[in-house]
């Protein structure tokens, strides 16, 4: 799945496949489009985020058992992220569930549309459409200290200051959109999907007031703020409790698919647990061994070059008595230090909306 | 340091996370169990979804059980309960 927005993206564009998607993964430098995000106001091009709407006299049934938090009463001014398992309690995909009159609409990650379509369409119920919206919607985001700044300018600025999760039906140039307040990175956060024939007119507009980013920027400013992220995180065989992502599972839910299974692993207590880590020279490769005291004891989850900590940083699965920060471990011969979270303070926490 | 003083010093961390844990959901009357929280899950709009006014009964409850005023501190010191227990723990900043 292309990129709705290739046609008006700059020719040396970087573009990568994540899962079933192409997506922009940098439009000029990872310094450069990070700087923006955790300085400015970024723009992102979230089409590898497929939108799969659930209509039908059931669907809000449907969605409450398929997603493990709680939607039955999300009314279409909110939004929220969940965790979608399978039977086993392993993680299908992270999504944002967006209330809808008719129903629920549901923003896959990143290139994980496929396998979220798949699962969906293969529990669907009497009474419930699931349909693929990519074909005529696509998201655009905005993320950054200053990217309510540019809520005002584009549409209105009292959209700016919703509360999170909020959602308003409104307008673009005549053009009716969703928007909604979100974030990913810790920064101010906004999303608008829009018709995919009006897209490239945002897009573009937008960028008179912000500067584009790519997944690169994007992913890291996540792992900033501890952000799951499922593709490098939803390792096989790893359950919610070790991935750390009880957050985006309503335990106190009674029934959803998969819920047995994460009840299961979190009342035996044992496993592995994930915690961040920086140090070392160079990125460790996912599956690296960690070492305690020259023991064996996890593996390196995924690692990148950290620009705010000008340094490695990294998630490791580890333990579960020996998953807390402030740790010296050692992961392929080399030193590192688990990290408390957040590993890098998002600018907005102490800027002001005005 | 040896794989024993590593799990002591987890242990210890891991006990004041606990302790923070068991303040949240009692003060805040929340419905889950301490330790489906996470240390590094996010507290504050994302995560466990607290809002100003859990940040005041927090102070109170902090100050109550751990004779720390966070008061005047920024917001960050909530960014996750690890955090917080750098702040109400001292001894663990020192290594964190």
């Amino acid at each position: 799945m292309a990129s709705v927005l290739a046609s008006i993206h700059p020719e040396d564009t970087v573009y990568g496949e994540v899962g079933d998607a192409t997506v922009p993964l940098r439009f000029s430098s990872l310094t450069e489009e990070y700087g923006v995000l955790r300085e400015r106001a970024a723009l992102l091009d979230l089409s590898g985020h497929r939108l799969i709407e659930i209509t039908g006299p059931a669907a809000v049934d449907f969605a409450q058992r398929l997603l493990a938090r709680d939607v039955e009463y999300l009314t279409s001014d909110r939004c929220m992220m969940s965790l979608v398992l399978d039977e086993s309690g392993q993680v299908v995909d992270q999504v944002v569930a967006f209330g809808r009159e008719d129903g629920i609409l549901l923003e896959s990650s990143c290139g994980a549309g496929t396998r979220l379509l798949e699962h969906l369409q293969a529990r669907k119920e009497d009474g419930v459409e699931v349909t693929d919206r990519s074909g005529d919607l696509t998201a655009l985001g905005l993320e950054g200290p200053y990217s309510w700044g540019v809520v005002g300018r584009l549409i209105d600025g009292e959209l700016a200051s919703l509360p999170f999760e909020s959602v308003v039906d409104t307008t673009w140039d005549d053009v009716e959109i969703v928007f909604a307040r979100t974030g990913l990175t810790g920064e101010y956060g906004y999303q608008m999907i829009v018709p995919v024939e009006a897209a490239a007119g945002l897009w573009q507009r937008s960028l008179e007031h912000a500067q584009a980013a790519g997944l690169d920027a994007l992913e890291l400013a996540m792992l900033e703020v501890r952000q799951p992220i499922p593709r490098h995180e939803a390792t096989p065989g790893a359950t919610v409790v070790e991935i750390g992502a009880n957050w985006l599972v309503d335990i106190t839910k009674d029934e959803f698919v998969g819920r047995d299974a994460v009840v299961e692993a979190f009342e035996n207590g044992g496993g592995r647990r994930t915690v961040g880590f920086t140090g070392c020279t160079g990125v460790p490769a996912p599956g690296t061994r960690v070492q305690a005291g020259g023991q064996d004891v996890g593996e390196i989850v995924y690692a990148v070059h950290s620009v705010g900590l000008d340094a490695t940083l990294g998630l490791a699965r580890v333990e579960q008595d020996l998953a807390a920060a402030g740790l010296e471990l050692s992961v392929g011969g080399m030193p590192v230090t688990t990290l408390t979270s957040p590993y890098v303070v998002p600018k907005s926490w102490g800027i002001p909306i005005i | 340091m040896t794989i024993d003083e590593l799990r002591a010093r987890a242990a210890e961390r891991q006990q004041t996370c606990s302790q923070i844990k068991k303040m949240i959901v009692s003060r805040l009357d929340l419905e889950i169990e301490p330790d489906w929280i996470t240390d590094d899950q996010p507290l504050f709009g994302r995560g466990l979804e607290l809002d100003s006014l859990d940040v005041l009964e927090l102070y109170v409850a902090i100050e109550a059980e751990f004779g720390v005023a966070l008061y005047d501190s920024e917001m960050s010191v909530f960014g996750s309960v690890s955090r917080l227990a750098d702040e109400v723990n001292p001894a663990l900043r020192a290594t964190a």
